[in-house]
């Protein structure tokens, strides 16, 4: 990728050079780039207004109500507190059960790494070049993992897809809304911003080291990083002056269109969310450098095993850590995990602590990964509540993925994602007894109309 | 309350006894207990438990008189739980090479992976963490057959770990990334009846000296010791059957996605079968009936359910209790969940634990509530009846980041 980068400056270059002749020349058609190509026609399914009752319900602002209702009007939560009075068409008794938020993962590859994993079906990771900020992951999509279905059971009403993190930029990562679709765009989360997934550590260096290219190391990384972003300045630049220009009645050269540089020129502009896959304390602190160096967010730093150890970094730079409760050993930069991670990370005044999964198999317990962490934790001196932890799964992930405004938690006016479980959702017992997304029920453990099955699954014996 | 006579040896707690299994083992009682045996028994309240010299000596007895009384005010007393197919003290961390032992290409029938068992692992006490006492370790193998013996060890930290050796020949079956399921089959069918014919041949002339490999075979063919067979279809479950049925050869099954198919056959043959209660997503066309309810589902039917830890079972493993709660959730009996943890790997590997009997080895684990709740945790631990830590590494790191200090954290200790 670098050897390609030098030509593509030129052109940028030559394009700023020739502009300047040709202030004068009538305008030609201003081309400005369409930035949503794969546009979602996600939408909700039927719903009714419905009033859940007499439920033990945990906002995801951080407050627990006990004996409460909330109700969900045209797809939105219209209200939630005790003894509400209003006409439903269905009324659920939810006496003796849970209510949340719909649970949100923020670092999935489902659909990208479906089941079953055959060949054919690797998809997450084009392991071809250091910076392919230029593949979505959305175009890898396969929307009928049954992994979909199963974390729905689990309570999962959004997720982020994510590319792998082979490369220094795996290139972009797609918001959906977890309904059962036959198209990505079907599922797609209207109005989501895109990620960037970004990775540091072994994985870049392992895999091109092993090809002799940069990076073999970790100087090589933040080498092929700084000179990324020096090409996207340059290419935002080009394109800036562009638009300056064109505004000023002049008829200036279209610069070169570079379909990774219109990521990474996202990211300069605050549209597209960096989501990092980073380990370890030191790596953290320099991509927080990185980011200030060229202009742009350092974003949600994901698995951070060492984030504990520079929790008040995080917080300062207003960075979401997504994390495992406990994984582990698994590689080197895994090795120095402690199981009170999030809660150490989310203890920091303004911090972001967000449990994710990156598992098609935990995806469907997050509730529980939640809980593991908030035991741990009580078993060591915090003291830390079910109405707090729910919002690493919750609120927090809504955050770190640019939805907080939409979806998250249980507040008058907010997209009607919620679950109803059967006891505390942070109990190993616990289960997602229904699910509802924008207010339609998605999901009831006890009624198969509602039990959304792959076409993969169809007819197998 | 039962009478007791106590002959106290006044708090020489556990603490200096805490690392090394070399130290003998103080008789102790636990009383006020409520013991999930694990066994006939079922669940005892208010009960005592003796341990002397490593072995459990007395449940419920009218007097003993020991070194050493704790009162378990009620809280919940277990065998230690016994996981299995990992490789704990055989890996430190997965993608460091020097410290994987596990696997070897040259490896064969007669690979003894439990030589490289390194007891002072930083795996083992965070194992421990849930529960864990015992373990059966296997070895694995990238594309071929026979990937070596499996091996008992207890988790005490000592370098006296190794209880059983030759505890299962690990086969793996089913699909291949390359080639065909039936020679695999078929090569594991030869290998039986070479050994088979060979056996009866030697009988008659004794002067031979048998090969490692012709020693294993025999003890398999004996049924002494069974073959530990990963395979997921249903119908490679089926050829397997008549496999035991041709030999005579003890089967047990690991992985099993699809043995629900075939539950009946199988419970009829009297195999065990391995699973992860979380496996639940059709990873091939090997495994279309992976369900959290197959673990119920099985155990309905009458198979000998034992849990394992998918995944990175190795690092995961203290996940196992967890596991066994979320098979509870979806339709296994409580104390099936116990069992397939504890007295089922026991009976299938021969391991004399795994159960609150008198003369089991004394693995005892008292929980601060439910142990398959994530909520519980270890309160006290004993391995061979020996008092042991669940301190890990991980704690230590906790510890160092969040304690106050003015100088940088690695003074912290």
């Amino acid at each position: 990728m670098m050897q390609k980068f030098a030509p593509s400056l030129l052109v940028v270059a030559l394009g700023v050079a020739i502009a300047g002749c040709q202030d004068n020349s009538p305008q030609d058609e201003k081309v400005t780039i369409n930035k949503n190509p794969y546009p979602s026609t996600y939408k909700a399914l039927k719903s009714t207004t419905t009033l859940i009752t007499n439920a033990t319900v945990l906002t995801g602002t951080g407050e627990r109500l006990e004996e409460a209702d909330v109700l969900l009007v045209d797809g939105k939560v219209q209200q939630v507190g005790k003894d509400l009075t209003a006409q439903a068409d269905l009324t659920i008794d939810a006496q003796g059960k849970w209510v949340t938020p719909g649970l949100i993962d923020v670092h999935s590859h489902l659909g990208a790494y479906p089941s079953p994993s055959v060949e054919s079906h690797q998809d997450g990771n084009e392991m071809t070049s250091p910076n392919t900020a230029e593949v979505w992951v959305e175009h890898s999509v396969w929307p009928q993992d049954p992994g979909f279905n199963r974390a729905r059971e689990g309570g999962i009403t959004a997720l982020q897809i994510l590319p792998g993190s082979a490369n220094l930029f795996g290139g972009r990562g797609v918001t959906l809304k977890n309904v059962p679709a036959h198209t990505m765009q079907g599922m797609k989360f209207p109005d989501a911003p895109y990620g960037l997934k970004m990775a540091c550590g072994e994985n870049p260096k392992r895999v091109y080291g092993r090809k002799g290219v940069l990076p073999s190391t970790r100087m090589g990384n933040m080498a092929g990083y700084r000179e990324a972003w020096i090409g996207a300045v340059e290419y935002k630049r080009a394109w800036d002056k562009y638009d300056t220009d064109y505004a000023a009645g002049k008829n200036p050269e279209v610069p070169h269109r570079d379909i990774k540089y219109d990521t990474l020129r996202g990211v300069l502009e605050g549209e597209v969310r960096i989501h990092n896959h980073c380990y370890k304390a030191e790596e953290m602190a320099m991509m927080i450098d990185l980011s200030k160096e060229f202009g742009y967010h350092a974003g949600t730093f994901h698995h951070g095993i060492e984030a504990y150890k520079i929790a008040d970094l995080l917080a300062e730079n207003g960075s979401c850590a997504a994390l495992w409760p406990d994984w582990w050993g698994f590689k080197m930069e895994a090795y120095d995990m402690v199981q009170e991670n999030v809660a150490i990370v989310d203890a920091v005044k303004n911090s972001c602590a967000v449990v994710h999964s990156d598992s098609d198999l935990t995806i469907q317990r997050l509730n529980q990964e939640a809980g593991k962490v908030m035991y741990r934790a009580n078993d060591n001196g915090f003291n830390i509540s079910e109405q707090h932890a729910i919002k690493w799964i919750t609120a927090n992930a809504a955050k770190s993925l640019g939805i907080e405004d939409k979806t998250g938690s249980l507040e008058a006016g907010k997209q009607a994602d919620v679950v109803i479980w059967n006891q505390s959702p942070f109990s190993v017992y616990a289960k997602a007894e229904q699910v509802f997304v924008d207010g339609a029920k998605v999901y009831d453990r006890n009624d198969s109309a509602f039990q959304a099955q792959s076409d993969f699954m169809l007819g197998q014996q | 309350m039962k009478k007791l006579s106590r002959s106290f040896s006044l708090s020489l707690v556990a603490a200096g006894l805490l690392v090394s299994g070399t130290v003998s083992a103080e008789s102790l009682a636990i009383i006020n207990a409520t013991l999930h045996t694990s066994s006939d028994q079922g669940v005892l309240e208010g009960a005592s438990i003796v341990m002397n010299d490593g072995k459990i000596t007395a449940i419920n007895p009218n007097d003993f008189k020991v070194d050493k009384v704790i009162d378990a005010q009620g809280q919940i007393v277990t065998p230690g739980f016994i996981a299995s197919v990992n490789q704990l003290g055989l890996v430190e961390v997965g993608a460091v090479a020097g410290s994987r032992d596990a696997g070897e290409d040259k490896a064969g029938i007669d690979f003894d992976a439990s030589l490289a068992f390194n007891p002072r692992s930083s795996l083992i006490p965070y194992a421990r963490k849930g529960g864990i006492t015992r373990d059966l370790i296997t070895p694995y193998v990238g594309d071929g057959i026979f990937a070596g013996l499996a091996s008992v060890v207890d988790l005490s930290g000592s370098f006296e770990s190794v209880n059983k050796k030759q505890a299962a020949l690990v086969v793996h079956l089913g699909e291949r990334s390359k080639g065909s399921r039936a020679f695999t089959l078929q090569t594991l069918i030869n290998k039986l009846d070479e050994h088979q014919t060979k056996a009866s041949k030697e009988a008659k002339k004794d002067d031979a000296k048998p090969s490692a490999e012709d020693t294993i075979m025999a003890k398999v063919l004996k049924g002494d010791m069974p073959l530990l067979i990963s395979v997921s279809r249903s119908a490679d479950i089926v050829e397997l059957i008549k496999v035991k049925q041709q030999f005579g050869v003890n089967i047990v099954l690991n992985g099993a996605q699809d043995a629900v198919v075939v539950k009946d056959r199988i419970a009829k043959a009297g195999i065990p079968v391995i699973i992860s209660a979380m496996d639940n997503l059709p990873g091939s066309f090997d495994s279309l009936h992976a369900s959290l309810n197959n673990a119920g589902i099985l155990e309905k039917a009458g198979v000998k359910v034992l849990l394992t830890v998918g995944g990175d079972a190795s690092h995961n493993v203290y996940q196992l209790r967890y596991d066994a709660g979320n098979a509870v959730s979806y339709g296994m009996s409580q104390q099936g969940a116990l069992k397939a943890m504890t007295s089922n790997v026991a009976d299938v590997f021969g391991i004399n634990a795994g159960s609150l009997e008198v003369g089991k080895a004394a693995d005892v684990v008292m929980w601060s509530n439910d142990p398959f709740e994530l909520s519980s945790h270890v309160n006290k631990m004993f391995i061979n009846g020996v008092e042991v830590s669940t301190e890990s590494r991980q704690d230590k790191l906790r510890e160092r980041y969040t304690t106050e200090s003015n100088m940088p954290r690695a003074y912290t200790k």
